[in-house]
């Protein structure tokens, strides 16, 4: 059951670059197109600067789309800070990468958690104190911890008090972007499993934003790979990991650092595009090892192969074409 | 660049005028200058005379569209007590103020920064916390308390020094010490937070990674990153420097434009008041402008464009 | 002195080639007030190898290398000896080291953005590093810089050596560091996290480039990381550290092949690895003990799946289990068999 849906959203801002400079149009997000479902989580992976984060805060309604829409259970999204989108708030929550700036250093933990209960008033205010102890539970901490300041805390727990809080509401959804990549590995392991029991328990809708392609993996049941404000290709992990089909996810597959591997690998050459300088066609085609002329003219279109997944990519298709009929 | 430019001084130019628009309401309805300058037992027509005269009796709008006018051909107006031009009586005035500000600012910039430098270096130890409780020392200080207590020392007690005026160089110690010592305290716990915040900065531990001795990692890399918010503060300095001598001018009687406005506002005499605030005014946005230029000149992030 | 140290070093040098090794760190202790942050380390790094060292946070794998340099502040207390070919460095005049920092050994960071200067232009930090080191100033010295951007990648040389950093990617600017700590011609590279603020196609990038400087400029190379994954791409040998000590150490493909401490378990099995449905991961329980809370004996028994009474009742030492393998566990012999069972 579709719970949020995003449809063809875009999103341009306008920076400037210095104190004296020109004022310039960045596009983040250029037309993107997911579904999130109760119990099942998309993992949204891409290098800093392709618009995932982005894609998480007009999910969440943050930010409005400039064109496109998000519907959440039929309906379109408020509004931001109106009435009605507060009330929707509470069933979406999002968990950000630096825990310590999430949390309030001046209140305890317990205080934090209490919050949400009382703005979106929540049971009684007797009622609070056992579900703060509940939520803790749920997350893997002690009760007497709803009294330490987040200083007092690890990182990990902190992380844990933070999605504890954010369970408060008893949310459908929950954007995570990069919620474990400051924390250490046998730390991240608990975080990303607690993730999972999470979504078995409450079934939860998750999207989950990260530039780790092993970690989505643990987690995601289907995986979107952005480039420059679009998803370039879309599918089940195992497909995806297994014959990735566009050149772009070839690429980030074969950087992915592994103990096994001696010796050289392929490289992908260049940086990370500059959004503000969005190449025609198909905007990976500057570094991609495979691209004819036609890939600087036309851009492709995210489209369906035979097995299921999406790829934007003209030689993809080819490929695939080539071999069986694609309606 | 130029557009930019342009935008800048429109938008200073509209400051100034919204500042002396709003004196100018202000001092014209807080009281009627006819009667502070005639007395209150004048007689009627003596007073609607007076107004007649100085055009008090237009409308509001119409008294500050005259003085505008009146700006652009470079009439500052006349004294209301002696009808004379208040340009060259205000220069004059200010003339006397630099003569204690600019020694004064000089010694702060020098004392100020070198203590805060030399606090952050030793941070954390006796030397620093002695510093740094002589900075919120000169800093909590109110200028006339100090101004008295150095009176009592140097001039009453020890009959050194003169206790005000200005006839000689030795009568502008005491109203510069006064003076430098707020500026000092200030720049001092400034220019140490800089530091302090410069020294933890990944770059310097690249400094010194690289082979470069101490001494030189301070004066190479640190100095030049810690200066651009200590450069900021004294550029805001320099523009309060004609305004900010009200208090200490006073307890030293410092002929300078301090007391001319403590005068001419006690006498309502308004067209000096109005000229005075034209220039603290300018001198204000000024040195906003020029410690904007000075950002992009000390830091290059500001100055914008990936090329 | 200098008799009775050649001594020392013909007696403890088990190399099997039988050279002194570049670096050889002696019983580096470095502590904040009386609690030690990196207890009693011996290592020994030879030249041309690259060693890579993995440990969480709190692990004093990176403390260690600031320590060798002392590039640490005056709070932090370090005892012991690091000897850069027989030259005890330790405790050495701020004149001696700034030879040997950026000369000798070069070192790279983390977060290449804010390591460099942000007012200086590019291209003059690395002629800065040029006329320490090399002696050489203006036309030679910025030759020279175009020369090291031209070798560490950086496009266009000559006209970003004018650059400022904010005006750099992040992968560029990591090069920039890189072309500095070789403006020295470093015998040793510590590289700490270098990649760990990139992305990860950079990061695959700079981590080619390290390699491939390492072979050609015969370098030793010391890879900080908390990623096994990423050191075992590039290293021979892995040392792992946990709460200031070495639990393991060993050839990468021994060290991945059996494994032979727990804490080494644990981390590969926490480490995600390329999955294709959602997965549990196999954590480690609890978190790194903090310096004033240190467990008597074997600092990971808190954690520890196998742990028994013996374990806290000292600290175990490292010991051998295969001449190019040891583990600082009493029960490392017994882990294989363990395993199977699971834990007890």
């Amino acid at each position: 059951m579709t719970l949020l849906r995003l449809h063809k959203v875009k999103r341009t801002y306008s920076t400037r670059q210095g104190l004296f400079g020109e004022t310039e149009q960045v596009s983040a997000v250029n037309g993107v197109s997911l579904s999130l479902e109760r119990g099942r989580t998309v993992g949204l992976v891409g290098e800093s600067g392709c618009g995932k984060s982005t894609t998480g805060r007009l999910a969440l309604g943050i930010e409005l789309p400039d064109s496109g829409d998000v519907t959440f259970d039929g309906t379109r999204l408020p509004h931001p800070n109106t009435k009605a989108w507060k009330a929707l708030r509470r069933r979406m929550q999002l968990i950000f990468q630096d825990p310590l700036g999430a949390l309030d250093r001046r209140l305890t933990i317990g205080a934090q958690i209490k919050e949400p209960l009382a703005i979106h008033k929540i049971g009684s205010p007797a009622d609070h104190e056992g579900q703060v102890h509940r939520l803790l539970a749920a997350v893997g901490m002690r009760p007497d911890q709803a009294a330490s300041y987040p200083h007092e805390l690890s990182g990990g727990q902190r992380q844990r008090a933070i999605l504890a809080r954010a369970l408060a509401t008893s949310p459908d959804i929950l954007v995570c972007d990069e919620p474990v990549s400051a924390l250490d590995v046998s730390i991240q392991a608990q975080v990303v499993n607690l993730l999972l029991d999470l979504q078995k328990e409450f079934g939860l809708a998750m999207l989950f934003i990260s530039h780790d392609l092993k970690l989505v993996g643990c987690l995601a049941h289907e995986v979107a790979v952005m480039y420059l404000g679009l998803i370039v290709e879309q599918g089940e992990p195992a497909t995806l990991y297994n014959e990735p089909a566009h050149p772009y996810t070839k690429a980030l597959l074969a950087a992915v650092p592994d103990s096994t591997r001696r010796g050289p690998r392929p490289l992908l050459s260049g940086e990370p595009p500059n959004p503000a300088a969005r190449p025609t066609g198909c905007a990976f085609h500057p570094r991609c090892p495979i691209a004819v002329p036609k890939c600087s003219q036309v851009e492709p279109a995210l489209l369906p192969r035979a097995d299921g997944r999406l790829v934007a990519c003209h030689l993809a298709h080819v490929e695939s074409a080539a071999g069986e009929k694609v309606s | 660049m130029l557009l930019f430019a342009t935008k800048r001084v429109a938008r200073a130019i509209l400051t100034v005028l919204i500042v002396v628009g709003c004196a100018f309401a202000a001092l014209r309805l807080s009281s009627d200058p006819a009667l502070v300058v005639l007395g209150p037992d004048a007689p009627p027509s003596a007073v609607a005379a007076f107004r007649a005269a100085w055009g008090l009796d237009q409308p509001l709008w119409q008294q500050f569209f005259y003085y505008i006018a009146g700006l652009l051909r470079g009439e500052f107006g006349r004294s209301l007590l002696n009808g004379a031009d208040v340009l060259p009586l205000v220069g004059s005035r200010v003339l006397v103020t630099l003569e204690i500000m600019i020694p004064a600012l000089a010694i702060g910039i020098l004392v100020g920064v070198s203590a805060g430098a030399y606090a952050a270096l030793r941070h954390n130890t006796p030397k620093d916390r002695l510093v740094m409780m002589g900075a919120v020392a000169g800093f909590t200080v109110p200028h006339f308390v100090l101004g008295l207590v150095l009176v009592l020392i140097f001039a009453v007690h020890l009959g050194w020094l003169p206790s005000g005026g200005n006839d000689s160089w030795r009568s502008a110690i005491l109203p510069v010490v006064t003076l430098s010592t707020g500026w000092a305290a200030v720049l001092a716990r400034f220019t140490r937070s800089s530091v302090v915040e410069v020294l933890g900065q990944p770059y310097i531990r690249t400094a010194s990674a690289k082979g470069l001795l101490w001494r030189a990692v301070i004066i190479r890399h640190a100095l030049p990153n810690a200066a651009i918010p200590v450069v900021t503060t004294i550029g805001f300095m320099v523009g309060g420097l004609l305004a900010g001598a009200v208090v200490t001018e006073s307890v030293f009687s410092w002929p300078g434009l301090g007391q001319l406005i403590v005068t001419s506002v006690a006498a309502r005499d308004v067209a000096v008041v109005q000229c005075v605030l034209l220039l603290v005014a300018t001198a204000m946005v000024l040195s906003n402008m020029t410690v904007d230029f000075l950002y992009t000149l000390l830091d290059p992030r500001l100055r914008g464009g990936r090329h | 002195m200098k008799g009775s140290r050649g001594d020392r070093l013909s007696s403890a040098d088990r190399d099997p080639a039988g050279a002194t090794p570049l670096l050889e760190l002696r019983g580096l202790t470095v502590s904040v007030g009386h609690l030690p942050v990196v207890a009693g380390l011996n290592l020994k790094i030879a030249r041309g190898e690259a060693v890579g060292i993995v440990g969480e946070s709190g692990s004093g794998k990176s403390v260690t290398w600031l320590a060798v340099l002392g590039l640490l502040p005056g709070s932090l207390a370090v005892e012991g000896e690091a000897l850069l070919e027989a030259e005890n460095i330790i405790g050495a005049s701020e004149q001696r080291l700034s030879q040997v920092r950026g000369g000798r050994v070069g070192l790279i960071f983390q977060d290449p953005i804010s390591s460099l200067n942000p007012v200086q232009r590019v291209g003059a930090q690395v002629i800065e590093a040029l006329r320490l080191h090399r002696g050489l100033r203006g036309y030679a010295a910025r030759t020279e810089a175009r020369r090291l951007f031209e070798l560490v990648g950086i496009p266009d040389a000559e006209r970003r050596l004018d650059r400022y950093p904010h005006e750099l990617s992040g992968g560029q600017n990591q090069r920039v560091m890189i072309a500095m700590a070789l403006a020295g011609e470093p015998e040793l590279l510590v590289a700490d996290e270098p990649t760990t603020a990139l992305d990860v196609t950079i990061q695959a990038q700079i981590l080619a480039l390290i390699e491939r400087l390492r072979r050609e400029m015969n370098m030793s190379l010391v890879l900080i990381s908390h990623d096994l994954s990423v050191v075992a791409e590039v290293c021979d040998r892995i040392v792992v550290m946990y709460a200031g000590q070495i639990m393991e150490t060993g050839s990468t493909r021994s060290l991945f092949a059996s494994p032979s401490h727990p804490y080494t378990k644990g981390l590969l099995g926490a480490a995600p690895v390329l999955a294709q449905k959602p997965q549990r991961l196999a954590s480690i329980r609890g978190h790194v003990p903090e310096p004033w809370n240190m467990p008597p004996g074997c600092p990971f028994e808190p954690r520890c799946p196998y742990a028994m009474p013996a374990c806290s009742a000292a600290r175990p030492l490292l010991s051998n289990l295969a001449p190019d393998h040891q583990s600082a566990c009493i029960r490392a012999g017994e882990l294989p068999a363990l395993a199977r069972h699971g834990p007890t």
